[in-house]
């Protein structure tokens, strides 16, 4: 099922939750609302579901207004960030509840419903855990029950808010990837809420990035990276090191390194803000590039993250690089090292965009 | 769990945590006071009572006891008094569930005001409760004229009673709903109804369950001080032995005629009835262990992790 928010609103008392959406989600989408909290994304999910009424625009479901749906004629299976499992169900009765609260017409036999929640609980590799009750089971466990419980009435969207929050890191992962499988098994329209980049990046097709309740910005997950439209959107995805352009002699500088022509500089002595991603920077020998004393050295599996004091700027504003750990092998940093800084990428923002004085963030 | 203390270090050199005799015997010392504190409490102001009950009840052996409660008279306030419980106690169950559920899963204008009105029993004297149904629907009352040409009795009558031990135990259920109802929230709900059931079923199947025990808790304490109210029911009572006599109205009135051992076997009763249903609530959570289990969870938040 397709599903399209045309100019959707919604307002909790003063506060604007969701101002004029537009959302065109295709059949089978596998998609992300992004932002913190507070940006209206757990709002747009319930307008979707139908737990919420927008004061102003429509809901589409395939082409067909479902603004004042109730909810139970929406077909959309909808999993709570804390699972809302019924306490006092067993894990085979929560997942037959669905299919028990059937009109009598529709209602499939005894054995038909026993069937079919079996087979949902061999899909979400709990059916052992059919006579164990929600308190006895992990959280990761729970969710997954709690999937099985939203498919079993075969909705034809499947909305998710917040899934993988309550879970530890390792959980997460396996439950991101089971997710993903099952999505593309089953083949239903899914979207899912999340104020993690990274999730959203490993999980979805589609990743809406959601600023006080507006859309600041949709697209396939790389080219939302790659490309931010707007310092909001660069920020949020992913880290960034933040530095302010400074002029002199009519010239813009990244400390000593000039940047003069990038096109979004603008007039002569505009405040501007370059970001830098850690793996945009290069490191290499001192006499080459902006001096820097390296501070810290991580090895993260792969990766090697350095902590870099740049010459010029403040001592608690240290530049965050990362570099592969073949790269680092090459010439092994260490701390007190001097080195030289070069950025192979980064760009330029208004600095009122970004809220001028902050510190860098690393 | 226990949190390191400043006074407390670590040995390096064996790793063995070295710890002062003083804050942990401290502990224990205060630990034990709290306990015996509350427990010398619970028995003057709760067991002692109760005992005097009934030692006073069989002072003058088990004869004199039979004959005070198998009196007529005393058979009559019994009757009474369960009838009004009967009546009363489905009525503010009802209304208990229907206020809690509007005041927690909805937003509406004068949600503030409806939750004084509930407390406004508390806050009033019962005395006062039952002389406004004297102003409203006695003799010389709003309504009296008019109920007196169609003859219907509602003070110094049953009507009365009932209305007066209404107003009373009016709060109860609702009290002990609104918390744990506000503790819950609306997702088991709203998943109930995206999963297509309706809204009675999910009354029924869903927040029935998880209420329960909150309401059985509202409905005794109900249930306890609907047969227990004096004040109230005294005013619109008439005191007329046989037919509008409850059982406290009545153990005032043996007591007041210094018969009191009657008084006091009388008395008895209604503390047995109280102790059936505390014993009744007990054996249904033995019954049930895992119900048990799931109302402390229902009484914590519901975020957490069991």
């Amino acid at each position: 099922m397709s599903i399209t928010l045309r100019g959707v609103s919604k307002k909790f008392g003063a506060f604007a939750a969701v101002d004029d959406v537009d959302l065109e989600i295709p059949t089978g989408a596998l998609l992300a609302l992004l932002g913190p909290s507070g940006c209206g994304k757990t709002t747009v999910l319930r307008i979707i579901a139908g737990l919420e009424t927008p004061e102003t625009g429509q809901v589409l479901f395939d082409g067909r207004d479902a603004t004042l749906w109730p909810i139970r004629e929406r077909k959309v299976g909808f999993v709570f960030q804390n699972y809302a499992l019924f306490r006092h169900m067993s894990v085979f009765e929560n997942v037959a509840f669905g299919l028990k609260v059937k009109g009598r017409r529709e209602r499939p036999a005894a054995g038909a419903i026993r069937n079919k929640v079996q087979s949902l609980l061999e899909l979400v590799q709990l059916d052992w855990a059919g006579d164990r009750y929600p308190t006895q089971l992990s959280g990761g466990q729970k969710q997954r029950v709690a999937l099985a419980r939203a498919l079993a009435v075969d909705p034809e969207v499947l909305l998710l808010d917040e899934p993988f929050g309550a879970l530890d890191a390792q959980v997460r992962h396996e439950l991101r990837r089971w997710l993903r499988r099952l999505h593309t098994e089953l083949k239903f329209t899914s979207i899912f809420v999340t104020h993690d980049q990274q999730e959203a990046i490993e999980v979805a097709d589609t990743i809406v990035v959601l600023n006080r309740g507006r859309v600041e910005q949709t697209g396939v997950p790389g080219d939302v990276y790659d490309l931010p439209r707007s310092a909001y959107v660069h920020r949020f995805l992913g880290q960034v090191n933040e530095l302010r352009v400074k002029w002199h002699d009519g010239r813009a500088h990244l400390g000593p390194i000039d940047i003069t022509g990038d096109p979004a500089l603008d007039a002569y002595g505009s405040d501007r803000i370059a970001l830098v991603r850690p793996h945009e920077i290069d490191i290499g020998s001192e006499s080459n590039g902006w001096p820097a004393i390296v501070r810290d050295v991580r090895v993260i599996g792969p990766i090697v993250r350095l902590e870099l004091c740049a010459d010029g700027r403040p001592a608690n504003e240290p530049l965050e690089a990362e570099i592969s750990r073949e790269r680092f092998d090459m010439d092994r940093f260490h701390i007190g090292q001097k080195v030289g800084v070069r950025f192979r990428r980064w760009q330029v923002y208004p600095a009122a965009a970004l809220g001028i004085g902050r510190a860098v963030r690393g | 769990m226990e949190a390191p203390s400043i006074a407390a270090g670590c040995d390096v050199s064996t790793g063995r945590r070295l710890r002062k005799r003083g804050p942990r015997q401290g502990v224990r010392w205060g630990r034990f006071l709290l306990i015996a504190t509350a427990l010398a409490f619970l028995a003057a102001f709760l067991l002692l009572p109760l005992l005097v009950v009934f030692a006073q009840a069989l002072s003058k052996g088990a004869g004199v006891y039979l004959s005070a409660v198998s009196d007529p008279m005393a058979w009559a306030a019994i009757k009474l008094t369960l009838m009004v419980a009967a009546i009363a106690v489905p009525m503010n169950l009802v209304f208990g569930v229907v206020s809690a559920w509007a005041i927690t899963k909805f937003q509406f204008r004068g949600k503030s005001a409806l939750i004084s009105l509930i407390d406004l029993p508390f806050a009033v004297s019962p005395v006062i409760a039952g002389l406004t149904y004297i102003l409203l629907f006695g003799a010389h009352g709003w309504f009296g004229a008019y109920l007196q040409e169609h003859d219907i009795r509602i003070v110094f009558a049953v009507p009365g009673i009932v209305l007066a031990t209404l107003f009373v135990t009016f709060p109860f259920v609702a009290r002990e709903l609104i918390p744990v109802m506000q503790a819950q929230g609306k997702d088991d709900e709203e998943t109930a109804l995206s999963l297509g059931a309706g809204g009675w079923q999910v009354f029924w199947h869903v927040t029935l369950p998880n209420i329960r025990w909150g309401l059985l808790y509202g409905v005794l304490l109900c249930n306890a001080r609907a047969m227990g109210e004096f004040g109230a029911v005294s005013v619109v009572s008439g005191h007329i032995r046989g037919l509008t006599n409850t059982m406290p109205l009545h153990v005032e009135i043996l007591y007041n005629e210094y018969n009191y051992a009657a008084a006091f076997a009388v008395a008895s009763l209604l503390a047995l009835l109280a102790l059936l249903t505390l014993a009744g609530k007990s054996l249904l959570e033995w019954r049930q262990p895992e119900l048990r289990h799931t109302v402390h969870l229902a009484r914590a938040t519901t975020g957490k992790q069991a």
